[in-house]
């Protein structure tokens, strides 16, 4: 009991680095299982893969979590094998190293969140298999295994007079051959002139030593980089990653963001408090105090700014585990599926990144297993035989885009309506307005494969995707053709905790609208408008623009003035405004969640303090939309 | 505070002229209610929202709860906080202004008697000294998607 109080003062730091050490894991499996037979340079990949292995064995051990110990226990002796026989693993073998690092990670996940452990009999029992194996190419360094010999560091410096003689690289190479193994050799310039350098490993006597060197040939004891030794102690205290490069816990960054968060919110004060000043004081003072507030507010804004870079971290790390998943899902599936994986560099909120791992994941699941046909059909259909993933990651202003897009079948629209009709929707028949079969996949339960799957197609996924994203504020939309794929684009905020936003009045109501969702502001004329069945539509550029009025959407009482103001959201085809009684100004708010599932109401995200204690509800305009096309659709649906 | 063995604190509110009890192990504080912002299209019984320290959190009528009229805020209106299972609400009570320790182990089920509708929000009634206290189930109150509830909206 008093180990795990003891241990509990640690969990965060130990997450953490299991979390580091599990990303180079990734990234040497992938190595491992890409690089081909005979390719120098594998081993400081097995050597890198044994030390992260060793390190998350031995924090777990410190840390109690004994099946993480004991899985990496076992991943670490499977490669102690490969290493000590210097064979590369079959493709059994990484396939068993992915499943035990699934379940590794699996375990670590499971502690972290309080879960019970899964069970990880299996994944040892196929490693174990995979142990038993002789893994290929070990009889290649049997020899060197019998009896390791030491490393030394072989240069060889051509000239033209050691050419004359016939000493080039490619004698010296099979000297060296004859009389041990070359474990790594590389070509380097020095002062404009080519050197080889060789790590070797064999006997030699001190005669030949001196007999090489007359030939170009200079041999020095190796302290070598790559076959360094891997003895456990020596490595434990060995740090991951540059020293300059110091890891802090989000929840520092947390209350980082919180405490400039009151910052801006006791900045909105002094303002209010100025302007009841502000006659007061003489015109000369008051330029001054103005100064001194402007200078204040840009000064808060960088802050406010190196803090969310602090928090941003490349989306390269949401992408990280998808070429497993891919590798896994085609493995006997008769596909054949590239991924194209862009903008890797494109830099998130940490926290956003934690939250779309899933989705992400299951978008991913869903193309491989849905959307590629087999590498015949393929063919047959006059395709490529190996379809493309992309995964594009850009960033666009204040937002990141996600794109993933497959080269399969498309969407089955036909089955998408055949499906709604079962459920007793009210669909037109295709083409589907893309909004609206998004809407449709994006239901709970409403998958079209009768059968489930073991990676996708359970019904909830998609659902559990929209209702992600609507938590992080973000947007999704989807594009597909039949036989020429689909392509899924998802907006996100780059960061959630403070925004700029528009303050909206409705009667004596008061919401913040974040301007990122707001195309543009225009001034509507009451009288100008006009009612089109249950709609009113105003003109606007020579058309008519559908309008909304925050009023009737929330059942409140507005105050009628001369002019309305109105938001313009959406674009194309789906422009609408929402018109308000009148809109204030910018500000820059503190966002606050709703957490509670007594307040989580669509189209309302969040709740900001703009200065005096009192809750300003921060609205999702577009969201607010698609319900009411949703209820509109619903009077439809009663109605006929 | 000395409390008699095996006796637990309870903190004393009124809802509608009864009086109610709750574990002061799931109470964070008890506040002053100053401004509450309408939530629109949320449930009937929730007033809105407040900011209470830092946080937003739903403010729940018991009042609308127990399915008595609302009566406006006063001096004597309090806002309970309570901490339970993650999550962060407070209930919107008449007055809270009494402490009172006593054994756990008094609270009876509630009779059918009691069969209004506060009577599905009730743990049991314990009888302690000359006072019947009835004492809340907390789960119950907060749950969002009870059947009573559904059939009251």
């Amino acid at each position: 009991m008093t180990d795990d109080v003891f241990a509990a003062g640690f969990m965060d730091d130990y997450f953490a680095e299991c979390d580091e050490h599990l990303a180079i894991v990734r990234r040497l499996l992938l190595e491992l299982s890409a690089a081909g037979f005979g390719e120098p340079g594998l081993r400081p990949t097995v050597d890198q893969l044994f030390r992260s292995f060793h390190s998350i064995k031995g924090i777990s051990g410190m840390v109690g979590l004994r099946d993480a110990e004991a899985l990496a226990h076992h991943l670490e002796s499977y490669l102690r094998l490969l290493r000590d026989r210097d064979a590369r693993p079959t493709e059994i073998g990484i396939n068993a190293l992915v499943a035990c690092v699934d379940a590794l990670e699996r375990v670590i996940a499971a502690r972290r969140d309080a879960q019970p452990p899964p069970a990880v009999d299996d994944v040892v029992e196929q490693l174990e298999h995979a142990s038993t194996l002789a893994p290929a190419g070990a009889e290649l360094a049997a020899a060197d295994a019998a009896a390791p010999d030491r490393q030394r560091r072989v240069t060889f410096v051509p000239s033209p007079t050691l050419l004359a003689r016939g000493v080039n690289v490619d004698t010296v190479r099979a000297r060296l051959r004859e009389v041990g193994t070359i474990v790594d050799a590389a070509p380097k310039i020095v002062g404009g002139a080519i050197i080889f350098e060789f790590v070797f490993a064999g006997a030699i006597d001190e005669a030949t030593i001196a007999s090489w060197r007359d030939d170009g040939i200079v041999v020095a004891e190796a302290p070598p980089p790559a076959g360094a030794p891997l003895e456990p102690a020596a490595d434990s205290a060995t740090p991951v990653g540059p020293s300059h490069v110091v890891r802090v816990s989000l929840t520092r960054l947390d209350d980082l963001m919180r405490m400039i968060g009151e910052l801006v919110i006791s900045r909105a004060r002094l303002d209010d408090a100025l302007t009841h000043v502000e006659t007061h004081v003489p015109p000369v003072e008051w330029r001054a105090v103005q100064e001194n507030v402007q200078v204040i507010e840009r000064q808060l804004r960088d802050l406010r700014e190196g803090v969310m870079r602090v928090r941003l971290v490349p989306v390269g790390e949401l992408l990280r585990r998808v070429p497993f998943v891919v590798r896994d899902l085609t493995r006997d599936s008769g596909k054949r599926v590239r991924l194209d994986l862009r903008g890797q560099d494109t830099e998130i909120d940490k926290f956003l990144i934690e939250r779309m791992m899933d989705p992400v994941l299951h978008l991913v699941r869903n193309a491989v297993s849905h959307a590629f046909e087999t590498a015949d059909q393929r063919v047959a259909a006059g395709k490529p035989p190996e379809g493309t993933l992309t995964l594009a990651a850009s960033s666009i202003g204040d937002a990141v885009v996600l794109e993933i897009a497959d080269d399969g079948r498309g969407i089955d629209e036909a089955a998408v309506v055949a499906r709604a009709r079962t459920l007793a929707l009210d669909v037109p028949d295709p083409p589907l307005d893309r909004a609206l079969l998004l809407d449709l996949i994006c239901r709970p339960g409403f998958s079209t494969r009768e059968e489930t799957d073991r990676a996708s197609g359970r019904g909830v996924g998609m659902a559990v995707v929209k209702t992600t994203l609507e938590d992080l504020n973000g947007r999704m939309s989807v594009e597909t053709a039949a036989g020429a794929g689909t392509r899924f684009v998802v907006e996100l905020p780059l960061t959630l905790a403070i925004a700029d936003a528009l303050i909206a009045h409705v009667g004596d109501r008061m919401f913040a609208v974040p301007q990122a969702n707001v195309r543009e502001v225009i001034e509507l004329d009451p009288a100008a408008l006009r009612r089109i069945e249950r709609h009113e539509v105003a003109p606007f550029r020579g058309g008519a623009l559908p309008v909304l009025r925050l009023s009737d959407v929330f059942a409140l009482t507005p105050r009628p003035g001369r002019v309305l103001h109105a938001f313009v959201i959406g674009a194309g085809a789906d422009v609408v405004g929402i018109a308000v009684d009148r809109i204030s100004g910018q500000r820059e708010i503190v966002v606050r969640s709703l957490d509670d599932s007594l307040i989580k109401v669509p189209g309302v995200t969040g709740a900001t303090d703009l200065g005096d204690g009192r809750a300003v509800l921060i609205l999702d305009l577009a969201a607010l939309v698609r319900r009411q096309a949703a209820s509109l659709r619903g009077i439809t649906e009663a109605a006929s | 505070m000395i409390t008699a063995r095996g006796a637990e604190t309870f903190i004393l509110f009124t809802v509608a002229g009864t009086s109610y009890a709750m574990r002061s192990r799931d109470v964070a504080h008890v506040e002053m209610l100053e401004q509450v912002t309408a939530v629109p299209n949320a449930a009937a019984f929730v007033d809105g929202v407040v900011f209470s320290r830092g946080q937003v959190i739903p403010a729940l009528n018991l009042r609308a709860r127990f399915g008595f009229e609302r009566a406006p805020y006063d001096v004597g209106t309090r806002l309970i906080v309570v901490q339970t299972g993650g999550r962060s609400v407070g209930l919107v009570v008449d007055g809270a202004r009494e402490f009172v320790a006593f054994d756990p182990a008094l609270i009876r089920p509630p009779s059918a008697a009691l069969a209004g509708l506060s009577g599905h929000y009730l743990e049991g009634i314990a009888n302690v000294g000359d006072r019947l206290i009835l004492v809340l189930d907390l789960a119950q109150v907060l749950l969002f998607d009870d059947p009573v509830l559904q059939e009251h909206l």
